[in-house]
C-alpha cells in the first residue's frame, strides 16, 4: 500500500481539498437537476434520470468518505471520478452543443471507472494481469472508440432526439460509425463476462475475514456487472427489454456506494465487539481463550497468537512450544507491544488490515491482557524465590547453630572436662606426689591452652571482634593470613559501609576463600574490594581449576541469598580450568 | 627508661619494676598481680576502665602500664587507644597489652612507629608465669613482646617462592623469637642453645634476608615485621 496518491498532505489542505470537490459535486448536480426541469431526459425516464443524480452525488460522498479514511489507496478516488462521470452524463440534457458533447463523452467512462473500482477492491489496486487488461480494455472501448465514434455520428439521423449538435463530429459515415459501434459492444460482452468471472472467482477464494471486507463492493458492483452485460446484449432486443435491464443497471449502480458505507457501518460496529472483548480479557482467560475471544473480535477463525519470551528472546505458542510468526501464505504479522516491549505477535488474515482501527483496538486490549498474564506471573515466580530463600537462609541458620554445638560439645567442653579431672587429680595428689601433681597441672594447663585457642578461632567463626571494631581491612587481612593459599589483597574504601554491609563483604569472601581452600586446587587468591559511589564491589578470584557451580554448592547459594537479603547481587564466573571468580555487588545506598 | 628503685633484696639482682594492671575483671587482674608480685614486680595500682588507667598513670608514673584491649564502657579498643596515649603521653612507661583474641592489624598498628617498650599478648600466655614475667620485664626494659601467634601468622603469610624458603628451619625459629622480640639470651634460652649459636644464626638471618644490622633488640623487632609485612 505504498501509492503517494492524495496529493495533499496536511489535515488543513485535505479538508479544503474535500470541500472544493464536494461544492463542486453539488454544484454539478444542481445544474443536472435544472436541466432535467425544463425538459426530459434524452433516452431515460426523469425518474431514473433523478436517481442517477443522487446516485453520482452519493458516490462523490463516499468516495470522499473513502479517500480521507485511507488516503493512500485509489478506491475512494475512484469513487469520486465515477460520481463525476454520473454527473457530466447529466450534462448531454441540455440543449447547447457544448455540455452535450462533454456528456457523451464523459457519461461512459463511469461504467469502466466503476469496472476498475470493483476489480481493484479493497486496496485499489490491480493484483493479476487479467485485472489489468480487462480494466484497460474497459477504458479503451469508453474513451478512445468512443471519441472516434462520435467523430462519425451525427445526431440528425437519431430519431426521437431533438438534440443539439455534437461538437467532435467530423462527417457522416454509418458504416464506419455502426462497425465501431458494434466493437464497443463486442469489446463490452467480452469485458463485461471477463470481469464477471473474475469478480466470482476472488469471492471463491477469499477468507472468511476477506469476505466480509469484499462483500459490499463486490456483491454490488458485481450485480452491476452482471446488468451492464445485460444491457449490452438487450441492445439487439427490443427496446423494452432494454430499458427494463438498463434502468435495473442503474439502480444496482446506485447501490454501489450504499453498500460501501453500509461496510464501514459494520466496521465501526465490529469496533464495539472491542468493548466487549476487554471485559472477557478482565476475566483473564487461559492463553487458549484468549486466542479464542480475540479471533472471535476479529472475524479471523484462522488468527494465530504467538507470545514473546524476552529470557529466551523467542517466540511461543499457546502450548508453550517454539513458534515463529512469519508472514508467509499470503498471512499478516501484526507485533503486539505494551510501553515500546514486544509482548505477543498475531498472524492473521491481511484482510484485518483493511479495518487498522479495528486491528489497533484489539492489540491493545490484547496487549493490556498479556501484560497482567506476564506480571503475574512474574510476580509469582518472585514471591516463590523469596519464600525459598527465606527457607534457605533459616535452615542455614539451623544447621550453623547445630555445627556449633558440635564443636562445642566435641572440643572445648571436652578438654574442659578433663582439665576438671586433671586438677581434681592434681589436687587429691599435691600432698602425697608432689611431682606427680605438677605433671598433672602441667598438663591441664596445656589442656587449657589449646581449649583456649579452639574457643578463639570457634568465636572468630561465629563473628569476628575485629571487623566491628576496624572493619574489613583489618579482618579480610586475618582471612588472608589464615588461608593455605597466598592471598593478593587489595581493599580500596574511603569510609566504612554499614554493619550489614561489611558483614556480607566479610562472608562472601570467608566462604569463597573455604571454597578455593577445599575445592579449587589454587596456588593463588585474589581478593579486591572497591568503593563506587552506590555500591561496594567484591570480588575473589583464584587460579584453580574452575568448573564451580552456584546451584550445586549450599555454600554458593547460602551467600547469594545472604547478598540478595541485604539488596546486592552475586555472579560465579567459573570455567572448568580458567579458576573461579565471584563478584558481589552490594548497595551503599538503602 | 628503667627506673631502678632499689629493690628489698638486692642480691637477687632484680629491679622491682613499678607496674600498673588494667583490667575489667577483677579476677584477672588479681591474678596477674599475684603473678607479677611472684616475679618481683610492685603493682602499685589496678583498675577498670581506660579513663582510670591515664589517671594511675599520670599520678605513678610506673615503668610498665599492663592493659586490656576490652574495657568499658564500649568493650572495643578502649584499651588499645589507651595505650597510644601513654606512649605519646608518657614515654617513660612502656605498655603491654592483652588481648582474648590477636589480630595482626593491631600489633602493626602498635608498633607503627617504634617498637621501644610495646608488648602485645593473648591473655592465655598469662598462664605461663616464667614466659610472662619474662616478656614484662622485657617490655617495662624498653624491648618488645610480640605474640607468637600474630608472628606466625605473619611468617606463614607468606607463601610462594620467597628468601624465606632459604633459611634452615632453626633459622625460622630464630626470626620467628627474634619478631617476639626476645633478647639473644631469651632465644638461646628458649631454644635451648648457646648465645653464640644463636648470634651466628642471626648473621646468616639478616645476610639472607638482607636486613640491616639492628643494635638494640626493638629495633630489630621492627626490621623484621617490616620485612614480614611486605
Amino acid at each position: 500500500m505504498s501509492f503517494a496518491a492524495a496529493p495533499v498532505a496536511t489535515p488543513q489542505r485535505a479538508r479544503t481539498f474535500t470541500a472544493v470537490v464536494a461544492a463542486a459535486a453539488v454544484g454539478a448536480a444542481a445544474a443536472g437537476a435544472v436541466a432535467l426541469a425544463h425538459g426530459a431526459a434524452r433516452d431515460q425516464t426523469t425518474t431514473l434520470a433523478a436517481v442517477t443524480l443522487l446516485a453520482a452525488l452519493s458516490f462523490v460522498g463516499s468516495g470522499l468518505v473513502a479517500w480521507r479514511r485511507r488516503p493512500e489507496v485509489w478506491t475512494g478516488a475512484l469513487m469520486v471520478a465515477a460520481g463525476f462521470c454520473m454527473l457530466a452524463g447529466s450534462l448531454a440534457n441540455f440543449d447547447s452543443a457544448v455540455p452535450f458533447t462533454i456528456g457523451l463523452v464523459v457519461a461512459p467512462v463511469g461504467a469502466a471507472v466503476i469496472c476498475h473500482l470493483v476489480l481493484s477492491f479493497p486496496d485499489g489496486r490491480l493484483h493479476s494481469g487479467l485485472e489489468r487488461v480487462v480494466v484497460a480494455g474497459a477504458y479503451f472501448v469508453t474513451v478512445p472508440l468512443q471519441v472516434v465514434m462520435l467523430m462519425f455520428m451525427g445526431f440528425e439521423h437519431v430519431t426521437g432526439c431533438p438534440c443539439p449538435s455534437n461538437l467532435l463530429f467530423v462527417r457522416d459515415d454509418m458504416a464506419l460509425h455502426g462497425a465501431i459501434m458494434s466493437t464497443q459492444r463486442i469489446l463490452g460482452i467480452v469485458l463485461a463476462v471477463a470481469a464477471g468471472a473474475i469478480v466470482l472467482r476472488r469471492w471463491q477464494r477469499a477468507s472468511e475475514p476477506s469476505r466480509r471486507a469484499l462483500a459490499p463492493i463486490l456483491l454490488t458492483g458485481g450485480v452491476t456487472i452482471l446488468l451492464l452485460l445485460g444491457t449490452l446484449l438487450a441492445a439487439q432486443g427490443s427496446t423494452r427489454s432494454w430499458a427494463t435491464v438498463s434502468a435495473a443497471e442503474r439502480v444496482a449502480t446506485a447501490l454501489v456506494p450504499l453498500a460501501y458505507l453500509l461496510g464501514l457501518f459494520r466496521a465501526r460496529l465490529g469496533r464495539v465487539a472491542v468493548s466487549d472483548l476487554v471485559m472477557e480479557l478482565d476475566q483473564a482467560p487461559e492463553p487458549g481463550r484468549l486466542r479464542d475471544s480475540l479471533a472471535r473480535a476479529l472475524h479471523d477463525p484462522s488468527l494465530e497468537l504467538a507470545y514473546w519470551v524476552p529470557e529466551s528472546e523467542a517466540y511461543v505458542g499457546i502450548d508453550g512450544g517454539p513458534v515463529e510468526p512469519v508472514a508467509s501464505g499470503g498471512r499478516m504479522v501484526t507485533m503486539l507491544e505494551r510501553h515500546g516491549r514486544r509482548v505477543a505477535a498475531l498472524v492473521h488474515d491481511p484482510a484485518l488490515a483493511e479495518d487498522p482501527a479495528l486491528l489497533n483496538a484489539v492489540s491493545a486490549a490484547a496487549g493490556l491482557a498479556l501484560e497482567n498474564e506476564r506480571l503475574l506471573a512474574e510476580l509469582r515466580a518472585q514471591l516463590e524465590q523469596l519464600r525459598e530463600s527465606r527457607a534457605r537462609i533459616v535452615e542455614a541458620g539451623d544447621t550453623e547453630r547445630r555445627r556449633l554445638e558440635r564443636n562445642l560439645h566435641d572440643g572445648a567442653q571436652q578438654r574442659l572436662v578433663s582439665l576438671a579431672l586433671a586438677l581434681g587429680l592434681a589436687e587429691s595428689k599435691v600432698e602425697q606426689e608432689p611431682d606427680t601433681a605438677v605433671t598433672l597441672l602441667q598438663a591441664a594447663r596445656e589442656e587449657l591452652t589449646l581449649a583456649l585457642s579452639e574457643l578463639r578461632e570457634l568465636a572468630r567463626g561465629i563473628h569476628p571482634a575485629v571487623l566491628t571494631e576496624r572493619g574489613l581491612t583489618y579482618a579480610l587481612t586475618g582471612l588472608a593470613e589464615r588461608a593455605p593459599v597466598e592471598v593478593a589483597l587489595d581493599v580500596n574504601l574511603d569510609r566504612r559501609p554499614p554493619p550489614a554491609i561489611e558483614a556480607a563483604a566479610y562472608y562472601v569472601v570467608a566462604e569463597a576463600l573455604a571454597n578455593v581452600a577445599k575445592y579449587a586446587q589454587a596456588t593463588t587468591a585474589t581478593v579486591s574490594i572497591t568503593m563506587e559511589h552506590e555500591r561496594l564491589r567484591v570480588e575473589v578470584g583464584d587460579d584453580g581449576i574452575g568448573g564451580a557451580d552456584a546451584s550445586a554448592g549450599s555454600g554458593l547459594r547460602g551467600l547469594d541469598d545472604r547478598v540478595q537479603a541485604v539488596g546486592g547481587s552475586l555472579r560465579v564466573i567459573s570455567r572448568p580450568g580458567e579458576g573461579t571468580q565471584i563478584l558481589a555487588e552490594l548497595p551503599l545506598r538503602s | 627508661m628503667t627506673t631502678s628503685n632499689g629493690s628489698d633484696d638486692p642480691a637477687e639482682g632484680v629491679e622491682r619494676l613499678r607496674v600498673v594492671v588494667a583490667d575489667d575483671s577483677v579476677l584477672l587482674r588479681e591474678g596477674i598481680k599475684r603473678i607479677l608480685e611472684e616475679g618481683g614486680f610492685e603493682v602499685v595500682g589496678q583498675c577498670g576502665t581506660a579513663a582510670d588507667l591515664m589517671l594511675k598513670v599520670r599520678s605513678y608514673e610506673p615503668d610498665l602500664a599492663i592493659v586490656d584491649i576490652r574495657m568499658p564502657p564500649t568493650h572495643s579498643d578502649e584499651g588499645l587507644r589507651a595505650a597510644q596515649e601513654i606512649r605519646e603521653r608518657h614515654p617513660g612507661t612502656a605498655v603491654l597489652v592483652l588481648s582474648q583474641y590477636v589480630e595482626s592489624g593491631y600489633a602493626l598498628e602498635l608498633l607503627a612507629d617504634s617498637a621501644e617498650g610495646i608488648g602485645y599478648l593473648l591473655k592465655d600466655r598469662v598462664s605461663d608465669v616464667k614466659d610472662f614475667t619474662a616478656a614484662a620485664r622485657r617490655v617495662a626494659s624498653g624491648g618488645t613482646a610480640l605474640d607468637p601467634e600474630v608472628v606466625s601468622r605473619l611468617v606463614g603469610r607468606r607463601k610462594g617462592t620467597d628468601p624465606l624458603d632459604d633459611l634452615s628451619p632453626r633459622e625460622r625459629e630464630v626470626l620467628g623469637l627474634m619478631a617476639e622480640g626476645r633478647s639473644n639470651q631469651g632465644i638461646a634460652e628458649r631454644l635451648v642453645i648457646t648465645d653464640r649459636a644463636v648470634e651466628k644464626h642471626i648473621t646468616s638471618i639478616f645476610g639472607k634476608l638482607n636486613l640491616p644490622a639492628a643494635p638494640a633488640d626493638h629495633r630489630r623487632v621492627l626490621a623484621v615485621l617490616a620485612y614480614l609485612q611486605d
